[in-house]
């Protein structure tokens, strides 16, 4: 079998704000797919367990949970690999990369009406 | 967000504040729904920071963390930003200014197009940091002050924080960046909110932002310490009046609030009784083009380990992280039943915000404080404070529907 792309390593081992991540997995119907939905922060899996209940216990048959720092990843569009490009890019020039954007117009795509915009 | 200052004092009763948001060549006014898909992102550049503030919804620290975005992966990150198209993002953190590469990050998200705001507890603001953010493209300077000194200092655990943050205001507004106090009002300091904007106003500030405490983070932990619901509508109220006062002496403030749905029902209710219907009315109509709480739509939180919040306030669930997929992909992906239900939440609403008559302004304000407190993410914001008859549209007139229909 060909590999369509290539993916690298994702790094997963420190994705705690500070609490530990868990990685949530549901099913809602018994022939469905289980589905990620995200993570929560949790001490334990107990403690995730009764967290993810709150999100999605409205909707989940099943729950599964696991330590974000447990799973193993690749992507092809990780952060990191992309970053490792923009690094490859800058070494490779002699110029200060980014004298060449300072040069690009700054055009906000300002929305008049949202309301939220620069006033956070 | 909710502009008081906006709506009472700019909105005209006839119509004239609907070409807010008309577009280009068009006298009708457009609904903003298009506009708005794309969130603000908050983006917690640090955990670490130089104050340990009791109500942080960060709860930050002192210390630096790991698994901070080093600069090539900020910056991939920010290129993820434009490329899905968010209009702002706004540095915050912990504090950013603690990171070295902060200038040179402002600067970089200018160039591709994303309007770069800060959040800052002003007291690393000195004139020269100042003059580069301003350089970089800084657009918004917002800088939080919880009170009087005393107060202030007290929440911000440290001596002098009140007159280094006031310190950073000046520094900003002297480099000519537009600037704003952001103030979390909470038990402890509400009796302060007048001096705070007093003595803010005489130093040349006209931009109050006064956020309502949210039960995430170091929040969670006090929610003891937030305003009894009769007491926020109080205080709510005061900011209000003191928006008038000042706009009659001839002096425009703009004051905002942040965090609570109920000030938008509240709004018109004071509009009818301070201005009349047709104030109401236009108050009315266009919080509701605005839409309401903005969870999980106009506004995004991206932690500092990359994880996708569904605002800055709600630190304990991630959509997803930054270094797995794009931004774009995960805050696009409706085939989370959470995000999907948070933004069709009307239907689910239960207790009186099912039948609120200011739902379709409010949309049950935050679930966040409903969840935390009730443990129903759909049952009402414990923070609501309108009365039954304003929920239930008895009392006197209504603007809901009316001449629309």
């Amino acid at each position: 079998m060909v590999e369509k792309a290539r993916r690298s390593a994702v790094e997963s081992d420190e994705r705690g704000n500070p609490t530990r991540q868990w990685e949530v997995f549901v099913r809602d119907a018994e022939d469905d797919p289980m589905r990620h939905v995200g993570s929560v922060a949790a001490a334990s899996g107990t403690e995730a367990h009764e967290h993810a209940s709150r999100l999605f216990g409205w909707y989940a048959a099943d729950v599964w949970l696991c330590p974000a720092d447990a799973v193993e990843r690749y992507s092809t569009r990780g952060l990191a690999e992309t970053a490792e490009e923009r690094s490859d890019e800058a070494a490779g020039d002699d110029d200060d990369g980014d004298d060449d954007e300072s040069e690009e117009p700054r055009v906000y795509k300002e929305t008049a009406g949202a309301s939220e915009v620069n006033s956070l | 967000m909710i502009s008081i200052s906006k709506l009472l004092c700019d909105l005209d009763a006839e119509g004239d504040g609907l070409r807010y948001d008309a577009a280009e060549g068009s006298d009708k006014p457009q609904i903003t729904e298009e506009k708005q898909r794309r969130p603000v992102v908050v983006w917690n550049t640090t955990r670490r920071c130089n104050l340990y503030c009791s109500h942080c919804y960060a709860a930050a620290e002192t210390e630096p963390a790991t698994g901070e975005f080093t600069t090539a992966e900020a910056k991939s990150f920010l290129d993820q930003l434009a490329a899905y198209g968010a209009p702002v993002v706004l540095f915050s953190g912990g504090e950013p200014l603690v990171r070295d590469d902060l200038i040179e990050l402002v600067s970089y998200a200018a160039d591709r197009g994303l309007r770069p705001v800060l959040s800052s507890n002003g007291t690393l603001l000195t004139r020269e940091k100042a003059d580069a953010l301003r350089d970089a493209g800084l657009q918004y300077a917002g800088i939080s002050v919880d009170g009087l000194p005393e107060r202030n200092d007290r929440f911000r655990g440290e001596d002098g924080a009140f007159d280094a943050a006031v310190r950073g205001i000046e520094n900003c507004l002297e480099a000519g960046l537009k600037t704003g106090l952001r103030y979390t009002i909470t038990e402890a300091n509400a009796p302060d909110l007048e001096g705070v904007v007093d003595l803010l106003a005489e130093k040349g500030l006209d931009r109050f932002c006064f956020y309502h405490l949210d039960y995430g983070g170091r929040g969670a932990e006090i929610v003891d310490a937030d305003l009894s619901p009769v007491e926020k509508r109080e205080a709510i109220e005061r900011v209000a009046d003191l928006t008038l006062e000042y706009h009659d002496r001839g002096e425009e403030i703009e004051t905002l609030l942040v965090g609570n749905y109920a000030d938008a029902a509240f709004l018109v209710e004071y509009a009818r009784e301070n201005f009349g219907e047709a104030k109401a009315r236009a108050v009315y109509d266009y919080l509701e083009r605005n839409g309401g709480d903005p969870t999980g739509e106009r506004v995004a939180d991206v932690d500092y380990q990359g994880n996708v919040h569904l605002t800055q306030f709600w630190q304990g669930y991630s959509l997803g992280n930054v270094r797995d997929r794009p931004f774009g992909e995960i805050w696009e992906d409706e085939s989370n039943p959470l995000l999907e239900a948070l933004r069709n939440r009307e239907q689910r609403l239960t207790g009186k915000c099912a039948d609120c008559q200011y739902q379709s302004i409010c949309r049950g304000a935050s679930r966040l404080r409903a969840l935390a407190t009730t443990g129903d993410l759909f049952a009402p914001d414990p923070q609501c404070y309108l009365r039954d008859d304003e929920v239930r549209g008895e009392g006197g007139g209504s603007v809901v529907g009316g001449a629309a229909d």
